[in-house]
């Protein structure tokens, strides 16, 4: 926790976490829909097996509990700015080999890519009210290079998990934002239950 | 004894002998005589086989064998005549063996060694295609060609019912001379050695699902495998939702076969290789049609800047993105061809063609292709008598008089060729519309002018415009916005 908050920046920061948890809880509805369009339109099996994937963020984290304020904000960063290069990806090769038939995929996947960068800058917006600030986007994790040598099936299971780590993603997200918004000394936060809470 | 001449060419002979096994014996002196070589030609040799040349008439050979130390254990006469004697043609050799993975054909090159031959003999060659670890033979074709007294290479193409990577393919040939008028028993040569194409299923860190991300016609038959590595194996190969029954290639190696494919959906039939571990590996087949001849090809300009050709794409193919089926324009008589970019949402098709200086006539073909197959239709058009001009614009009518009007309205596009047929709609509330037609000299990008008479004092008119080619009428413009203008009183 930052040194003493002025009243007015905790005031912004508990609204900031509150948002953020709504935000959170919209986006992983909104990926679980994205996901059911994406796995029919694919052709895959919902039950596919997506083995471990380079680029991607990883939700789970070891020794959740002792992070940071500012680590978990960062690791957050970091993340949702992978996942806005990862769907960009995703939404161009969308563009490139699917037909009329697509555009509700192609739609809720710019969708969910509006609320990834949303919900980057939200947390910018929080690291800014720390002393350092949000790191420079070169300094976030390496977008996505294209994946050249995948094949279309390969590129088809690598959406599937990517769409799946970012519902993880949503999910830890609403957690953290909640464990910000926890009172420091002497203080309460009423914090809405998300719709994240309610799983 | 056994003594047997074959001929490779119309040249030479060998002949080859048995010996019987009684005794260790030395050089072996074989001589020969034919009724125009009185003296006989002797040849001393160790092995039981001579080279010597043909002869037109038969052939009187006596063979002597002699001990090791000289001295002869017996002589043996043999007449041969030309039709004891066999036509077996030299091995052929393959020189290349080489695939194509991308369109699963192997292409063969080998050497007709005709110049040993006279001009216009028929050669035919036997090719046998193997495959699997147990090269199971797959085809067998004939394949003829005329000899030529020069080596020629011949070449011949396979394709593939499956992949090449999916498993070893062998080729060998061999070849038949139909020597015309040899009296002799003519033979299939031996096959050549096998040359071979390696399957990834040969390979230290080959694995995959073959072919990757492919595209085929709507009905057809389609081999898929599944290569893996040695210790895995293979649970299941589905496509689309279906599990299919294995074909086993190798140890290393699946497919299953895919009959009368149908339509896939727009992002393609996935077709799934679930390893053990459950491990998983695929591939995307997109099974669409050829593209339809287009109807209703139709060309026509609006400004004689632009052409504008429209056409009914027909059924279409099931296939997008980068796989879809592609538009192009050319016009013969310049050479030009433009791509046109085609959106697939709305039923006709569009394709804007520049107007060419000093060129009136169009000989337009359109070409249709997608990784299927293609198509073209073509229209021959005279541009001025292809004019369907834009809406008039900037209608005004203006007057001061009791009984007629000035209209004056302008049209986008330059008519410098041809001249302009305008009607105009006059309407007013209690008498019947009445169109009156003007025509004039089409201008460049102009303001057009026409005067009305005999209109009724102090009545309210309400005037449109269209407009089309003079000479040879194509179509209306659509009509102007209305315009409204009382005339005075009388």
């Amino acid at each position: 926790m930052a040194a003493a908050e002025t009243p007015s920046a905790a005031l912004r920061r508990r609204d900031l976490c509150s948002r953020g948890i709504r935000l959170a809880g919209k986006m992983r509805s909104d990926v679980a829909d994205l996901l059911d369009v994406y796995v029919e339109r694919q052709g895959l099996d919902a039950s596919a097996n997506v083995a471990a994937l380079d680029g991607v963020p990883a939700a789970a984290a070891e020794r959740w509990g002792e992070q940071t304020e500012s680590q978990r904000l960062l690791d957050n960063l970091a993340a949702y700015r992978a996942f806005r290069a990862l769907l960009t990806e995703m939404l161009e090769e969308q563009r490139d080999q699917a037909g009329p038939a697509d555009t509700a995929l192609r739609e809720a996947l710019a969708a969910v890519l509006l609320q990834v960068s949303a919900f980057a800058y939200h947390l910018e917006e929080l690291l800014r009210l720390e002393s350092r600030g949000p790191p420079g986007e070169e300094g976030a994790r390496p977008p996505a290079g294209p994946r050249l040598g995948l094949g279309l099936f390969e590129r088809k299971l690598r959406g599937l998990g990517v769409l799946r780590e970012l519902a993880q993603w949503a999910v830890r997200s609403a957690r953290d934002l909640r464990q910000l918004s926890k009172p420091g000394p002497g203080g309460t936060a009423a914090v809405p239950a998300g719709p994240a809470e309610s799983q | 004894q056994n003594l047997k001449c074959i001929m490779h060419n119309l040249h030479k002979m060998i002949c080859t002998w048995d010996v019987s096994s009684k005794g260790r014996y030395g050089q072996t002196d074989f001589c020969y005589t034919t009724s125009h070589l009185p003296p006989p030609v002797c040849i001393k040799t160790r092995e039981k086989r001579v080279e010597i040349p043909v002869s037109e008439s038969s052939i009187t050979v006596s063979i002597t064998t002699n001990s090791i130390y000289g001295a002869a254990f017996g002589t043996k006469k043999f007449a041969i005549h030309k039709k004891d004697i066999s036509f077996v043609p030299l091995t052929p050799h393959i020189l290349s063996l080489t695939p194509d993975f991308s369109t699963s054909t192997l292409n063969l090159k080998w050497s007709d060694n005709g110049s040993v031959f006279p001009y216009g003999l028929d050669a035919f060659w036997q090719i046998e295609i193997l495959r699997k670890e147990t090269m199971e033979k797959v085809t067998q074709v004939t394949y003829h060609s005329k000899l030529t007294h020069e080596n020629t290479i011949l070449s011949w193409n396979w394709t593939s019912d499956m992949p090449l990577e999916c498993t070893s393919h062998y080729a060998k040939i061999r070849c038949y001379i139909n020597v015309t008028d040899f009296v002799g028993h003519k033979d299939w040569s031996d096959w050549s050695p096998v040359e071979k194409v390696l399957g990834k299923d040969t390979e230290p860190n080959g694995s995959g699902v073959f072919p990757q991300d492919t595209v085929v016609a709507v009905g057809s038959d389609v081999t898929i495998c599944c290569v893996h590595a040695e210790d895995q194996q293979i649970k299941r190969m589905t496509y689309g939702p279906e599990i299919y029954p294995l074909i086993h290639l190798s140890s290393r190696s699946s497919a299953i076969r895919v009959i009368n494919a149908s339509a896939s959906d727009t992002s393609g039939t996935n077709v799934v290789c679930t390893l053990s571990q459950d491990e998983m590996d695929g591939t995307v087949l997109f099974v669409g049609y050829a593209p339809d001849t287009p109807q209703n090809l139709s060309c026509e300009t609006s400004n004689f800047l632009i052409i504008k050709c429209t056409w009914k794409p027909g059924r279409p193919s099931g296939l997008y993105g980068k796989r879809r089926t592609k538009y192009s324009l050319l016009e013969r008589i310049s050479g030009k061809n433009v791509s046109c970019e085609v959106n697939e949402m709305n039923r006709e098709r569009v394709c804007g063609f520049p107007v060419l200086a000093d060129q009136k006539t169009y000989s337009f073909t359109l070409g249709v292709s997608n990784p299927i197959g293609q198509t073209e239709s073509s229209l021959l058009v005279d541009l001025t008598q292809r004019v369907h001009p834009k809406t008039p614009e900037k209608l005004t009518v203006s007057g001061n008089s009791s009984t007629n009007v000035h209209l004056h309205w302008y049209i986008n596009g330059s008519f410098t060729e041809i001249r302009l047929l305008c009607q105009i709609e006059i309407s007013s509330g209690h008498s019947e519309q009445k169109l009156h037609n003007v025509s004039m000299p089409g201008g460049k990008f102009s303001t057009y002018t026409a005067q009305l008479n005999a209109l009724h004092p102090y009545t309210k008119y309400q005037f449109r415009v269209r407009c089309s080619a003079a000479d040879h009428f194509w179509r209306w413009s659509d009509w102007s916005r209305v315009e409204e203008h009382t005339t005075l009183e009388a």
